[in-house]
């Protein structure tokens, strides 16, 4: 600044003097170039980064509903997923279930039949025993009418007594049979 | 350089605004300076035309691309209108704000700039030079000889924005746009106690007496603000000229040392003149913006009405301490 005031006072150009005529004209000049920028420039400007901005934005936003509906189809998936593996689970649960059923089931019939074939061959063999005891103490009471009534016919020595029950023996083998 | 340097020896000739050819022209003094504000003017709105057909978006057959700004050009001054905006315009003044003043802050920005960098192209000193050869005349014979040299015809060049006069023409559009900002905003009423103080002071009636003094401050405010944003133009621009005018001229200074000494020291000289000639683009361009942003923060504390104005002038809290508010950027000056 010094140096200016020193070319001032020495009779040079007045670098701090106020002219009219620059000062005019850089008003109005700027004025036109404000109106003409203003009409012509800015808008067209300002638009267009407005529309990228749109796009962007909308861009960022379909991406972000895309993502969210991406990660809604991904959640129903996997709760799809988890029900079909409950599903199965208890599929197989109640599959086990009906398996353990059927054959408890079957196990019980089987040992029903079996107590009732079991019951049935006891009753058999009861019957059996019964008629062979029947049997038996006919066929003994029928030896022993029948022995008396040779002892009563002869006197038995051991040989009689011997052969007597050798042929009780064999009358009742025979009976069996 | 040394061509240059032969042009002349004194470092503010090459930065104070000349008559320039067209004062023969009109018979009329037209400096330079508004020659070169008129080619600034058409250069800046070439310019920003042609990026904004080329911001613009496309049709839509060109699917995607539409929205490519294309061309490296525009897409510089797309990148700048959209950071300067997003970055600092709507932070500071707000959306609304920053939306309607766009228009007016960056026509101011890119019209400085612009100025700003032509004055970086040595034009006037090309035609000083070009002149030089073959200006001299000689008359007369033997020891009555006189030699004449006729003045140099400048069409173009020069740095506009170091004429404080055009600096002040563009500093008074910025002058309306605070005033005309203002009274929107809060009206005559609301302009008038502003201008006063606030209307808390006014119907303050026991400090009445403060009230004038206000008023005197505000008022010199309104004209300081905008005479600021020109005399820091002004200043910045002339400074780095000089200083590179000078450095340029060392040379020159040097002439009676020798060959050798002039050589060395206009080789150092002109180093160091290509370091301040980048600092010089730097200088453009920030200057430029300090003349919008400041613009822009004086529009916005005109829209805050009362709350402005204990930003503005830092408001005490019951305990006395200055409020951080102060210290915003809004209520910087």
């Amino acid at each position: 600044m010094n140096a200016l005031l020193i070319l001032a006072s020495e009779g040079g150009a007045n670098p701090v003097s106020f002219e009219i005529l620059p000062a005019a004209t850089a008003f109005v000049v700027f004025g036109v170039v404000f109106i003409a920028l203003a009409y012509f420039v800015w808008p067209t400007v300002a638009k267009g980064l407005d529309d990228r901005n749109a796009k962007i934005v909308g861009e960022i936003k379909g991406a972000e509903e895309a993502r969210a509906a991406a990660k809604a189809a991904q959640a129903e998936f996997e709760r799809s997923l988890a029900n079909a593996r409950e599903e199965s689970a208890n599929m197989i649960k109640q599959a086990r279930a009906d398996a353990q059923r059927i054959a408890d089931e079957l196990k019980a019939k089987n040992e029903q039949e079996l107590a009732e074939r079991v019951a049935r061959a006891n009753a058999d063999i009861e019957v059996a025993r019964k008629a062979a005891v029947a049997d038996l103490q006919a066929q003994s009471a029928m030896l022993a009418t029948e022995i008396a009534s040779k002892i009563l016919r002869r006197q038995v020595n051991d040989q009689d007594n011997q052969r007597l029950v050798q042929e009780s023996l064999q009358e009742l083998a025979s009976s069996r049979r | 350089m040394t061509l240059i340097l032969a042009s002349g020896t004194d470092p503010l000739g090459h930065v104070l605004d000349k008559s320039s050819a067209f004062t023969d022209l009109f018979g009329f003094d037209v400096p330079l300076s508004v020659v070169s504000v008129v080619i600034g003017a058409v250069i800046v709105m070439a310019l920003l035309v042609h990026s904004s057909r080329r911001i613009k978006t496309g049709p839509e057959s060109q699917g995607h691309q539409r929205y490519v700004t294309r061309g490296r050009f525009a897409q510089i001054v797309e990148v700048m209108v959209d950071g300067l905006y997003t970055q600092l315009l709507e932070p500071v003044m707000g959306a609304r704000l920053a939306k309607k003043w766009l228009p007016f802050l960056f026509s101011m920005f890119f019209f400085v700039l612009v100025l700003n960098v032509m004055g970086l192209v040595p034009l006037a000193d090309l035609q000083e030079i070009i002149h030089s050869f073959g200006s001299k005349h000689e008359a007369g014979e033997g020891a009555a000889v006189v030699t004449t040299e006729k003045r140099a015809l400048l069409w173009i060049g020069g740095t506009a924005t170091a004429s404080l006069s055009v600096n002040i023409g563009l500093a008074f559009w910025a002058f309306l746009a605070i005033q005309w900002q203002s009274l929107r905003e809060l009206g005559v009423k609301g302009w008038l106690e502003h201008l006063c103080g606030g209307a808390d002071l006014v119907r303050n009636k026991g400090l009445w007496f403060v009230v004038p003094i206000i008023f005197v401050v505000e008022v010199l405010g309104l004209i300081i603000k905008p005479a600021a944003l020109a005399i820091r133009l002004f200043a910045n621009m002339v400074g780095g000229h000089t200083l590179m005018a000078t450095l340029m001229l060392f040379g020159a200074m040097a002439g009676s040392l020798g060959i050798a000494a002039v050589s060395g020291i206009s080789l150092v000289a002109g180093a160091a003149a290509v370091v301040i000639s980048l600092l010089e683009i730097f200088v453009a361009v920030l200057q430029a913006f300090v003349f919008m942003f400041l613009t822009a923060v004086f529009i916005s504390q005109m829209s805050h009405g009362e709350e402005h104005h204990d930003e503005e002038h830092g408001h005490e809290d019951h305990h006395g301490s200055v409020s951080a508010d102060s210290h915003s950027p809004k209520a910087a000056h």
